[in-house]
């Protein structure tokens, strides 16, 4: 709907800069004090990085405690002949990256002078580290920083003094993506990074090659599919572009699930069974349901809905009780599947109308119905997958995969809390108030405490929950308290004309929520949401704390008792730090271009 | 009562009432906005409300459509009395269109957007019914060529056009404009009048509150002048700029022409 494409107002051509040397004078040695202050902050900042780079080079730190233990440090303990598993989950999300970058038509596209300014900064940067790393650094690597430094710091002077007017001139998106993806794959198959491997107690490696083809090639594969995403996306975007946005939305919410349940996990599932009894109950919620949301959805039920869905909500509300004092038994889903029906039949008033929006209706409800049931039955089903030692999940997958779900899984519930806070009923002000105090007053170790410990006694029996499962639905209860809290900041920044105006045009409540309120009070709220994300990627670390071994444990415990690396915890911990930042920074990047795309959107 | 006056008399009351206000009292805190007024609005008329600010002519349009809620007294709105009874309430104000001094439109939903949601969502029209009616609507006001935009991406007359035609989608029975001018340059006040008057010519009924009396002599078939909260005078055009009787509406009127 307002999606109009905003893609060109990042391209307003910068004003010159003056020349390095003016820049220099101007900047940093314009009166005594200024000089003054450049001298003894560069002397603080050359002194950081000569003990960062002593660290780096240091004889106590092993590397070859990280290049062994890469693939622990990713995916832990899954196991290597089915590897290919990884690479199909990393190849969907390389694939919808690239297709999300087209269907939006993001396209960052920056000048040839800052892309220059950004070549010569690093190639100096790599020289000067070159100059002050301590003697022990390998001299290959030395004369690589200084070779790799004067060519980009040269080649970049070069080609800003052959390029006329490179502060209006534009490189596409579509050429530094190529260009990043090319450098990469070909420093992949290049650099001589050596063959590390660690199998059955055996520590093998082979020097000066390159890595071994069972790592070149899938990221190669992972480039090109990126590259064709995008590319393949571009064309199609041109034409379909809100299909595919919306399909893309929806992969982005369940796709992760499909991949981590289906292709990570690999459930063996009893086909008879799932003919005989899953199929059959789905597809009785699928129909019934689409048919009862069909019948009510005709202007004029509003009343009938309301009633119908509190009816099988209460209902659904009462199954959980039967089954905790025992009652009668019931399948977990069809509980689940009850609480859905009668939650969907609430909101039908909302988005009631002719005919093709009561098909629209029934058919999303199909649509969710088929998604829940499949993944409720793959995640009741034993995994195939044969595992040394048990979390199949584990290292960097681990912890992308739970702040993925825990971001996602939160984003609701805190949008139904800040909502019931800043409600006019005192009861629900009063509930979501007190959840949200005592939460925030709680640490995050006692939150995951009582939930990987407490919860499991307090279900009925025959039901059970996995250590990782209890961990996730405690962090996400947690994220959702801090996400309320942020997003009543944007709410309360909506201007009460904007109610008025809903109002008096005769939206309903849930209405005027959903079309205005909270699209705007989104939007506000951006800048506090990322960083609660990022706080949220960086605190999965305590999951390690209930038994997880998230990248964090791997580098902190698991690789310093390895006999080869004994007590070797700097360069494994140098590295997973530098995986942490290269995520939390691309968070906080594209968010920031994110936000710019929407204030130029609805400039006032 | 001039000749125009009984002329006028005689024709409202053939039609029937729209708008029937009866002691209507409203207080914020202490402070009381409304002292017991009495209005008849009657079908297709137009009538302006003046009066000094503060003296309540924003509350008694704003409470017509339940923006504020009356205390004591009652308001009929083509015949469904106004009460806390939520569907009375939203189906009056499916019924009632207001534009506001401050436009107040959906800054995050371009122009087509801000016109098409109401009627699709709470008239339940199918889209494409609702883009056309919207598209016509946008041509009465004259901005067709803006339905793509922003609200922030244009003037503040445009924004006015845009917020009646938001409006009209709805295909109300009545509008109310509260100050719709005041908050804009003045060389686009004229645009935004225009539309007014030719949907004044276009016979719906409107209570608008302002401060044009160009537009309140040329269009208005009744004005109203109220003053703390309490309405001094009713009569039409001629009556209020040729003699006024009260010395109150006289000392406004010397004051604001």
């Amino acid at each position: 709907m307002s999606d109009t494409s905003l893609s060109n107002m990042s391209r307003q051509p910068e004003t010159p800069l003056p020349s390095p040397a003016r820049w220099v004078r101007d900047n940093l040695f314009s009166s005594i004090s200024n000089t003054l202050q450049t001298i003894f902050f560069s002397l603080i900042i050359f002194g950081l990085l000569r003990w960062v780079l002593g660290q780096v080079f240091s004889e106590e730190s092993d590397w070859e405690s990280v290049a062994t233990n890469i693939r622990l440090l990713m995916t832990y303990n899954y196991p290597a002949d089915q590897f290919v598993r990884i690479w199909v989950a990393a190849g969907t999300v390389f694939f919808a990256i690239g297709s999300s970058f087209a269907a939006w038509n993001i396209n960052p596209a920056i000048t040839i002078r800052r892309l220059v300014v950004g070549f010569v900064g690093f190639g100096v940067f790599l020289l000067l580290c070159a100059v002050i790393a301590p003697s022990v650094a390998p001299s290959s690597i030395r004369n690589g920083m200084y070779i790799v430094g004067a060519v980009l710091a040269v080649g970049g002077l070069v080609v800003r003094r052959l390029v006329p007017g490179a502060h209006l001139r534009f490189v596409p998106f579509s050429r530094l993506l190529t260009g990043a993806a090319a450098i990469i794959v070909a420093l992949i198959w290049i650099l001589p990074f050596g063959r590390h491997s660690f199998s059955d107690g055996e520590l093998t490696i082979e020097r000066g090659v390159s890595v071994a083809s069972s790592t070149k090639v899938p990221w190669t594969v992972l480039f090109v599919v990126l590259l064709v995403a995008f590319f393949g996306g571009r064309v199609l975007a041109a034409r379909f572009a809100p299909v595919m946005r919306r399909a893309l939305i929806a992969w982005w919410v369940i796709g992760p699930a499909f991949v981590l349940f289906l292709v990570l996990r690999d459930p063996a599932f009893d086909w008879g069974r799932v003919w005989s009894v899953d199929v059959p109950i789905a597809a009785a919620f699928a129909l019934g349901g689409g048919a009862l949301l069909y019948v009510l959805a005709r202007p004029g039920r509003d009343d009938l809905a309301r009633v119908v869905g509190a009816v099988l909500v209460a209902f659904a509300i009462f199954n959980w009780i039967a089954a905790f004092a025992g009652w009668y038994p019931m399948l977990q889903k069809v509980r689940i599947s009850f609480l859905l029906v009668g939650l969907v039949t609430l909101l039908v008033p909302t988005f009631a109308g002719e005919r093709s929006a009561r098909i629209r209706l029934a058919t999303s409800w199909i649509g969710l119905i088929v998604v829940v049931h499949w993944l409720l039955t793959a995640i009741n089903t034993e995994s195939t997958l044969v595992i040394s030692a048990p979390p199949f999940l584990g290292g960097l997958v681990l912890t992308v995969t739970i702040a993925y779900y825990v971001m996602l899984a939160s984003f609701p519930l805190g949008v139904l809390l800040s909502l019931a806070r800043t409600s006019k009923m005192p009861i629900f002000r009063v509930l979501s108030t007190s959840f949200i105090e005592v939460v925030r007053g709680v640490p995050l170790i006692t939150v995951l405490f009582f939930f990987s410990i407490m919860l499991p006694l307090f279900l009925p029996r025959g039901m059970g929950i996995s250590d990782l499962a209890a961990v996730f639905i405690g962090y996400t209860l947690f994220s959702a308290a801090y996400m309320a809290e942020n997003l009543r900041g944007g709410l309360q920044s909506v201007r009460r004309g904007q109610y008025e105006a809903s109002d008096a045009l005769g939206l309903s409540t849930v209405q005027r929520t959903v079309f205005i309120v909270l699209p705007q009070a989104l939007r506000v709220a951006i800048p506090n949401l990322v960083g609660q994300a990022i706080a949220t990627f960086k605190e999965t670390s305590l999951i390690a704390i209930v038994g997880g071994f998230d990248i964090l444990r791997i580098a902190n415990s698991t690789i310093p008792n390895q006999p080869d690396f004994l007590g070797q915890k700097r360069p494994a911990l140098l590295f997973i730090a530098l995986v942490y930042f290269v995520f939390t920074y691309s968070m906080s990047k594209s968010a920031q271009n994110l936000e710019k795309k929407l204030q130029a959107g609805q400039a006032r | 009562m001039t000749i125009a006056d009984r002329a006028l008399t005689e024709e409202l009351a053939g039609r029937k009432d729209m708008i029937v206000c009866r002691g209507v009292k409203k207080w914020f805190g202490d402070f009381q906005a409304l002292r017991g007024v009495d209005i008849t609005v009657k079908d297709r008329e137009v009538m302006v409300v003046l009066g000094p600010s503060g003296s309540g002519k924003s509350t008694l349009i704003r409470c017509i459509n339940r923006l504020e809620a009356h205390q004591e007294g009652s308001i009929v709105v083509d015949g469904v009395e106004l009460t806390n009874d939520l569907r009375n309430i939203e189906k009056i104000r499916s019924e009632v269109g207001m534009v506001f001094q401050q436009f107040n439109l959906f800054p995050h939903l371009t122009v087509l957007d801000n016109v098409t949601l109401a009627p699709i969502w709470v008239r339940k029209k199918p889209k494409a019914e609702a883009v056309a009616k919207a598209m016509e609507l946008l041509e009465r006001v004259g901005i067709p060529e803006q339905a793509a935009k922003f609200p922030g991406q244009l003037s503040g007359g445009q924004q006015q056009r845009v917020a009646i035609a938001r409006s009209l989608a709805m295909e109300p029975r009545v509008m109310l404009f509260d100050e719709p001018t005041s908050a804009l340059d003045p060389e686009m006040i004229k645009e935004v009048l225009d539309v007014m008057k030719e949907l004044a010519r276009s016979g719906m009924t409107m209570i608008v509150v302002t401060h044009e009396m160009g537009f309140a002599r040329e269009v208005a078939d009744r004005l109203v002048f109220m003053e703390s909260g309490e309405i001094v005078e009713v009569g039409t055009p001629e009556h209020f700029f040729a003699n006024p009787k009260e010395e109150r509406t006289k000392l406004f009127l010397s004051q604001i022409l």
